[in-house]
């Protein structure tokens, strides 16, 4: 791993306007991005990276390899949040129910930092694969379940909470805007193929890099409003999981990213997904589950300490653990 | 003039189609649902938009009733409050037309 890449990951245009929307939250300025536009921003992110990964996804076959990577994938996603939890109630005074809801997050996915992994390996002129994003949208559910069962574990079950209704968490974990327009478009672009995208290219790929870096200056100011009215519930054990956990999963995904013989942009992207934490699609999830958990432990975790970290330092350490290990 | 209920309703907003049916199971004949801008409780600030999940906004729910609908609705309304980020109030109120409550 070169200086260079990591210098030339941070001081991208994408990590700089969130370093800046970041500074500037952190630093109280009144600057915003009207909410609307900021929710319409991620909604043509996920279409774009769903309709990328679509159409290299028709150009090749299903394959065994693939099959594995996927089922390594779930597992990931499914197991993360024990070991998240494990390191939770070890290193930090959170409760049975804060440190389940938290560990959730840590076993699912930031659609953001893929995108941003995806950016940096671009730069550096390493290839990934298409079929990474339909891992992408794999990995944000198996770790709600998990998380379910961790804070159910030893208590007494209190009844269902009132104007409940059957199916409404099946709805807002399989039918949540992420999963739907990411799965959505990557079936779209799979369907159309690269004639499809020819037609849409001027809206989806050109404007792309430019859309991402006004969407990361909105989630710069974003994750410092979240660390600044969130940090005091937290305690030196919870902040400093917020980066030892996406460390620990990015070590565990290296080997074995190993062990199936991935690629190095391909092994780059999963490890970045294990270490990366859930903001969009989980903290939702959770609040209809789990309404006990306080959501300004587990936002400020993965929004105000996990993403800036991986943004910043993360991905390209990432990137050179798969260097290390890449076929 | 008729006397009638207030009844408003401070709720996180992943919550608020709860509460829409725990009123509409009650038999309200109307309520209105207003986006909370920022507040302050359990320590610390808040303020909308600030994540994409939207799970931290806040929504206002008002609705003017009938006394006895708010009996009605009392066990269930304490059940949502246990559960989630909320607050409740009533107060009495006077109204013009007492068949739209």
């Amino acid at each position: 791993m070169s200086a260079d890449l990591i210098l030339s990951t941070i001081l991208s245009p994408i990590v700089l306007f969130f370093v800046l929307g970041l500074g500037a939250a952190l630093l109280r300025s009144q600057m915003s991005v009207p909410e609307a536009f900021a929710k319409g921003l991620a909604i043509y992110l996920m279409m774009a990276i769903g309709l990328k990964g679509g159409v290299e996804m028709s150009k090749t076959a299903l394959t065994p390899e693939i099959l594995l990577i996927a089922l390594a994938a779930l597992l990931l996603s499914f197991l993360g949040p024990f070991l998240a939890y494990s390191l939770l109630r070890m290193t930090s005074k959170m409760s049975r129910i804060d440190a389940a809801a938290t560990a959730g997050h840590y076993g699912s996915i930031s659609i953001v930092t893929f995108v941003a992994a995806t950016q940096a390996l671009e730069l550096a002129g390493v290839v990934t694969s298409g079929y990474m994003v339909a891992m992408a949208a794999l990995m944000e559910v198996p770790a709600i379940m998990s998380a379910l069962w961790l804070a159910s574990r030893g208590l007494q079950k209190s009844g269902e909470v009132a104007g409940s209704e059957k199916g409404e968490l099946f709805r807002e974990v399989f039918l949540n805007a992420s999963v739907v327009v990411l799965v959505g478009a990557l079936a779209i672009g799979w369907i159309t193929g690269e004639r499809g995208m020819e037609k849409i290219s001027p809206f989806f790929v050109i404007p792309f890099q430019g859309v991402l870096c006004l969407f990361l200056l909105d989630m710069g100011l974003n994750a410092g409003r979240g660390l600044r009215q969130g940090w005091r519930q937290l305690d030196l054990g919870a902040l400093s999981f917020g980066v030892i956990m996406p460390l620990m999963s990015a070590v565990i995904t290296t080997v074995i990213c190993w062990g199936m013989g991935l690629s190095v942009g391909d092994a780059a992207l999963l490890i970045t997904l294990a270490a990366s934490a859930s903001y969009i699609a989980v903290p939702a999830a959770m609040r209809l589950a789990l309404p006990k958990a306080q959501p300004s432990i587990y936002l400020t975790l993965s929004l105000g300490v996990t993403f800036p970290f991986n943004l910043t330092l993360g991905i390209p350490l990432y990137i050179m653990l798969a260097q290390w290990v890449g076929g | 003039m008729h006397q009638k209920k207030r009844l408003e309703i401070i709720i996180e907003k992943p919550a608020l189609k709860r509460a829409c049916r725990v009123l509409e199971e009650a038999g309200v004949k109307g309520y209105t649902v207003f986006p909370a801008m920022a507040g302050f409780g359990n320590s610390m600030r808040w303020q909308r938009g600030t994540d994409l999940s939207a799970s931290r906004d806040m929504v206002m729910i008002i609705s003017i009733l009938d006394a006895a609908v708010v009996t009605k609705a009392t066990e269930d309304l304490e059940n949502l409050m246990g559960a989630h980020i909320a607050v409740l109030s009533l107060s009495d109120v006077q109204v013009l037309r007492a068949e739209k409550f």
